[in-house]
């Protein structure tokens, strides 16, 4: 009887550890972390099983700490509590930098507007801008669309680009890039931001920060430039470092570039 | 009819002897499973109260916090600073306004000018970046692949060209002009048309010769604006000093919760070597109390500065503010500077009564377990993974539910009782038998397909309706957003209309046919029969059905959650029955939205426990509200 | 004819005006609903159908309904023909076409292949959560209808009942994430942290840990039999309720206990009525979103349910995708473009399409049950 238990809980062991679950950040979960997991099947892994669910940085950490994901994705550093939260359950985090990222302010493509600066920039999003005609634009009330607030791009913009003060409350959230570019597009008066990957959307118009134009080559100059990571165990599971050794391999940074983000290597 | 079973007195079996037969254990058996149901609610109102309740401990703690780092210290002189940053907004706009009024015309061809131009651009644009690409390369085997694309390229330039957008304020001359320039361009030209740019130029010239009377107004605004530095150089500053102070307190509450929680691991580890671990971890842990009072007198020494900061911010308002035009010619631009003298007396007022809730507050005021409750059933904000405070005010969605089932129950009620009359007493029994299976399949399409329709066919259609000339007049219009309190109540109006429908018409037809037959009797006519009679008689009956859709439009998840706008803010009501087309938050979408990304037990998932168990009180109570009025029908 | 009837109404020319003005406008509120209505069906048929129906034999785009989801890549080969693949073509493509490049690629998340994940999940969920709804609420039901007095018990299942049956689905949703997702036992030799209470078995280190079932197939089955059971146990009873009394005394006078007689001459005579009124409790199953979101649902998942399981239990314990939260998806999640309108209005024309079959089905079925069953 025993032996039969036990060999049961080893066999669901065993199934558990043949899906790969992914979570966290939309930034990373939408695009890249799918296409790099089909390329990675396709690259000869074939018997793994990818789960992937793209809600927000904030919802990886809790989820590598419980067991649900062995992989998290972040667009932002982990902050200490999370650390310190995923430590007292028996996960030791280790970090893994997947890309660089450039978070660029998009505008209808319609408005004459083509660059502004980070004061301005920071005006518009703290709502003390109301209408574009104050800054130049031709005139109509501003709509602000902002990531849902357990993204990591929710948080990092606030650091980056507004001084830590809150958005105003008429800003709009919205649960990924994909959909503040397309409400942008259909908004002559919209404005928001997106990573890197998300900025070609049709419609829109990616915004001169400074002088300095959000493309690969100047992601130094650019002010609002970071880094994005993955986070897993200190001992993953075989499958999970195979991944992230993908990830890092010269296939893996290829993908990343054709997605639209930066190599880690490339800074 | 129940009938007891008497034992067979012969043979009776061991069970029987005992009072307990296999007949029984049946009806226990089924008795259990009946109980299920209270089983099932009484879980559910534990579970949810046992998850809520911990909201207002955690709460309370929070907003201590906001209080002893001093953070609420320093939202007073923010407040002030919002305050000017938005009247010298609107002064902004209201001059803006004056001069895009004076030069409309020539922004409006600049405008269509450059309207005309991306259209055809966003049309070849693709194919254009192939042949940079391809120049780029400079592959030779291209040259065919290079004639093909260029042949690409001209046919969508042709096609492009049939299709601009009108032009009404350019003259025909021009338009030629501009498209002779468009269809001139080559694959690698770059820039605009000289047209564009030529009324790109006159647009900005007529904006500096509309500036030029203006010029000393201009100078009185930039002199307010200027006002406010000090004040928000005092803020940036406290609010640097207080965020640390916070973070400090968070860090040692987090590293105490965890050596709390090390400490219980511990305890429970059967290891020891393991156990040696946890504890060594916990010390690690143990942190040294944060110094709240330090800071906290630095920060009570600034209250002088910050009284004459105010002081002198209101000396130089007041001036300022008298400097004002007294009117402009521009009709909005009037507007906004009426608008802004409204508001600078409310202003100035605020900053004289600053000084004295500055002197007055304290930071070790104690903050009772009932301000946490009071802050979330009165709060203003809903406010969420910021970098700032949280907040938890539940009066933003509440708001925007009942705005939204406002707006459903206005347009189904009076679709779902007619249609429910005309079926019950017009109607031919053809109609009749068409027209309900219509109305019940409506009932049938899930809320997320709903919510599809809605965010992908509804919302564009009445942004595109917004947006003609001859519908200016209807409030509200033309919509910011296509995703708003109306296009949800729409579709919700949809969704309730068939619950309204058949309980009404049931209600209808459970009007004994003598009270029709009577009336007919007396020569009243049909319609006075169906409405001094029938309805008056089945009026509870109807009224129960609208508070059943009223409870299925508040509980209602998906529909809102996609289509609402999801703005967590209390709509503007100064904008008249515009505040209809406002987006909103829900009750139910707040939940769907973010359940999702909390951590469990944080704060902020009992905050969305607390909510559901609101939702829940509300539904129940509307429904039994219902049933009551449905008894009194059947009685 | 003299219809003295119209004569007096007739012989009324002052309300005849007003007559027909309210007349005309009631009918045209009724009308406006069936047209309004009727507009929705046929934008969905009109963008849906030609996804599913081709004008070819067989008919049916099977692709679409039996392929697993996937990114779609929109790209231009270098002759400026553009293609529309899903990953795994793509990837076929690009090693095929070695070191070609392409130009002006995009990708739409979901957008790709088929939808044979959410449907298996979906049929999962609905015939998990009706055979656990219809066993409880058949049992419940059969109390109500056969043994039940009046008592304080009943009063009290009764009132549940009522309000089960209003509480919002969302509220279920929370419901089945703290109970189902966090709270339920388990039999485990690891307990997880956020147990509350453990129970050793003493069988090696076997404990009954109450961790609950994470957001899996049977918490999401379990979420939605509390919700549809008030409708299943109401439908029930009046099933059986219709059976006359007749039937009971008749086999009660042969000498047949009670459980005899609700076997044999009541429960075979109201079971057809019992199931066609369950067909309309699965389209609310099917149709629901809220309650499986953080219950059961993943937005992406490679694999269809039963595929590399190490056993079969473990079926009940992995996360499915569903279609309504599968539409939700495409409809929160992506952009809508020419490339997108594939996915998005072909998942909502196939859930239409079952949803309303289901409900039409269960309508001609209870008509026909109708028409059959006169006693």
């Amino acid at each position: 009887m025993k032996s039969i238990l036990i060999a049961t809980t080893a066999l669901i062991t065993l199934s558990s550890a043949q899906t790969l679950s992914i979570k966290g950040s939309d930034t990373l979960g939408a695009k890249l972390v799918p296409q790099l997991a089909e390329a990675f099947k396709a690259a000869g892994n074939k018997e793994v099983k990818f789960e992937i669910a793209a809600e927000g940085s904030s919802t990886a950490f809790p989820a590598l700490a419980n067991g649900t994901a062995q992989i998290g994705m972040s667009s932002r550093k982990v902050k200490d509590d999370e650390r310190t939260f995923c430590r007292t359950k028996g996960v030791y985090l280790k970090e893994h930098p997947a890309c660089h990222d450039m978070i660029c302010v998009i505008i209808n493509k319609n408005s004459p507007l083509s660059g502004l600066t980070k004061a301005q920039v920071s005006k518009i999003f703290t709502g003390q801008v109301k209408d574009w005609s104050e800054i130049g634009g031709s005139p109509g009330q501003i709509s602000i669309y902002t990531r849902n607030t357990s993204s990591g791009t929710y948080k990092d913009w606030q650091k980056l680009a507004m001084g830590g003060r809150d958005y105003p409350a008429s800003s709009l959230k919205m649960a990924g890039n994909e959909q503040i570019a397309q409400e942008v597009a259909k908004n002559k008066n919209g404005i928001g931001y997106v990573g890197l990957a998300y900025s070609k959307t049709p419609g829109t118009k990616t915004l001169v920060i400074d002088g300095v134009q959000p493309v690969a080559q100047n992601a130094k100059k650019y002010a609002y430039a970071r880094l994005c990571y993955l986070y897993g165990p200190d001992k993953p599971s075989p499958e999970a470092e195979a991944f992230m050794k993908f990830v890092e391999s010269p296939a893996g940074q290829e993908i990343v570039s054709k997605v639209g983000f930066i190599p880690v290597k490339d800074l | 009819m129940p009938i007891e079973i008497s034992p067979s007195p012969e043979n009776p079996h061991r069970f029987q002897r005992r009072g307990f037969s296999c007949e029984r254990a049946i009806k226990y058996f089924f008795a259990s499973n009946a109980g299920l149901t209270l089983v099932i609610l009484l879980l559910i109102i534990v579970f949810l109260l046992k998850e809520g309740l911990g909201f207002f401990p955690g709460y309370r703690r929070e907003l201590e916090i906001y209080r002893i780092a001093g953070l609420e210290f320093v939202d007073i002189s923010r407040k002030n600073l919002t305050a000017h940053e938005q009247l010298s907004s609107v002064l902004n706009r209201a001059y803006f306004a004056q001069i895009n009024g004076q030069c409309a015309r020539e922004l409006k061809r600049s405008q269509e000018a450059a309207a005309v131009f991306n259209a055809f651009s966003d049309q070849t644009s693709a194919t254009r970046e192939l042949i940079a690409n391809h120049e780029a390369t400079g592959m030779d085997r291209g040259s065919e692949m290079l004639a093909t694309l260029n042949n690409n390229h001209a046919c969508q330039k042709q096609k492009a060209l049939d299709s601009l957008p009108l032009t009404p304020h350019l003259s025909d001359t021009e338009r030629a002009e501009l498209i002779e320039s468009i269809r001139a361009r080559d694959v690698t030209t770059v820039g605009d048309p000289p047209l564009v740019t030529a009324l790109a130029q006159q647009y900005a010239s007529a904006q500096q010769q509309c500036a030029m009377p203006i010029a000393e107004w201009r100078s009185v605004i930039d002199s307010f604006e200027a006002a406010g530095a000090d004040l928000s150089a005092l803020v940036t500053e406290m609010t640097d000093a207080v965020t640390t102070t916070k973070e400090a307190i968070q860090n040692n509450d987090i590293l105490e919760n965890d050596r709390k929680s090390l400490l219980a691991a511990a305890a429970n580890a059967k290891d020891p070597s393991e156990r040696q671990k946890l504890m060594a971890e916990a010390r690690d842990s143990l942190a040294e109390k944060p110094d709240i009072e330090g800071p906290m007198q630095s920060l009570m020494l600034r209250k002088p500065d910050c009284i004459a900061t105010h002081a002198a911010l209101r000396q130089a308002c007041e001036g300022i503010l008298a400097m004002l035009p007294p009117s402009l010619s521009q009709s909005d631009a009037n507007r906004l500077l009426l608008a802004a003298r409204k508001a600078s007396p409310l202003f100035l007022e605020a900053l004289t009564g600053t000084s004295q809730q500055i002197t007055q507050w304290r930071h070790d005021k104690p903050v009772p377990l009932s301000d946490s409750i009071r802050s979330f059933l009165t709060g203003k904000d809903w406010v969420t993974g910021g970098a700032w405070q949280d907040f938890y005010g539940i009066l933003p969605l509440l708001a925007g539910s009942l705005m939204i089932s406002m707006v459903a129950l206005c347009l189904a009620i009076p679709a779902g009782v007619g249609a429910a009359i005309y079926i019950n007493q017009f109607a031919s029994p053809v109609e009749q038998a068409v027209v309900k299976p219509v109305i019940e399949f409506i009932a049938a399409i899930p809320s997320v397909v709903l919510g599809f329709i809605g965010i992908l066919i509804f919302g564009t259609i009445l942004r595109d309706l917004s947006q003609l000339d001859g519908l200016a007049w209807v409030p509200g219009f033309p919509i910011e957003e296509r995703l708003n309190i109306f296009t949800a109540g729409c579709l919700l109006a949809l969704m309730s209309i068939p619950t309204i429908f058949s309980l009404a018409e049931d209600a209808l037809n459970n009007v004994p046919a003598a009270f029709s037959e009577a009336s007919d009797a007396l020569g009243a006519s049909r319609i006075q029969t169906t409405f001094r009679v029938i309805i008056p008689a089945a009026f509870s009956g109807i009224l129960a059905a609208v508070l059943l859709g009223l409870g299925r439009v508040i509980g209602e998840t998906m529909v809102v959650l996609l289509v609402a706008g999801n703005r967590i803010k209390i709509p503007d009501f100064s904008a008249g029955l515009g505040t209809f087309f406002q987006p909103s938050h829900t009750l139910t979408g707040i939940i769907a939205q973010e359940l999702g990304e909390v951590p469990l037990g944080s704060v902020h998932y009992r905050a969305l426990f607390v909510v559901g168990i609101l939702l829940f009180a509300v539904v129940l109570g509307i429904n039994a509200t219902a049933h009551k009025f449905v008894n009194r029908t059947t009685n | 004819m003299l219809n003295p009837e119209l004569l007096i109404r007739k012989g009324l020319p002052k309300g005849h005006f007003k007559d027909r003005i309210v007349r005309w406008i009631l009918g045209a509120t009724t009308y406006a609903i069936v047209i309004i209505a009727a507009l929705l069906f046929l934008k969905i048929i009109k963008d849906g159908a030609p996804v599913i129906f081709t004008s070819k034999a067989p008919f049916v785009n099977f692709e679409f309904l039996l392929d697993k989801n996937e990114t779609l890549h929109v790209f231009d080969d270098a002759q400026g023909v553009r293609h529309q693949l899903p990953a795994s073509a793509y990837n076929d493509y690009l090693k095929g076409h070695n070191g070609v490049p392409i130009y002006n690629q995009q990708t739409f998340s979901y957008s790709g292949g088929g939808i044979v994940g959410p449907i298996v999940g979906t049929a999962l969920l609905t015939i998990g959560s009706m055979v656990l709804a219809l066993f409880f609420g058949v049992c419940a039901a059969i109390y109500l209808s056969e043994y039940a007095k009046q008592s304080p018990f009943i009063h009290a299942v009764r009132l549940a009942i009522l309000n089960l049956a209003g509480i919002p689905s969302i509220v279920f949703g929370l419901f089945g994430f703290s109970v189902f997702v966090l709270a339920v036992p388990v039999i485990t030799s690891a307990p997880s942290d956020r147990s509350w209470l453990t129970i050793p078995l003493f069988i090696g280190d076997m404990v009954v840990s109450f961790q609950g079932w994470n957001s899996s197939l049977i918490a999401g089955c379990a979420t939605l039999a509390c919700m549809i059971l008030p409708v299943i146990i109401t439908a029930s009873e009046e099933s059986l309720r219709a059976v006359p009394q007749g039937f009971r005394d008749a086999s009660l006078a042969m000498g047949a206990t009670r459980w005899q007689t609700i076997r044999t001459c009541v429960l075979p005579f109201s079971l057809p009525g019992i199931l066609t009124s369950s067909l309309l409790a699965i389209t609310r199953v099917a149709g629901e979103t809220a309650p499986i979101m953080f219950t059961a649902a993943v937005a992406a998942k490679d694999d269809l349910p039963w595929e590399s399981l190490a056993n079969p239990w473990d079926l009940l314990s992995s996360q499915v995708q569903a279609l309504p939260y599968h539409i939700y998806t495409l409809a929160a999640r992506i952009p809508s473009s020419e490339y997108t309108q594939r996915a998005q209005y072909g998942s909502v024309f196939v859930f239409i399409l079952l949803v309303m079959s289901l409900s039409v089905g269960s309508m001609l079925l209870r008509a026909k049950l109708r028409s059959r069953l006169k006693w």
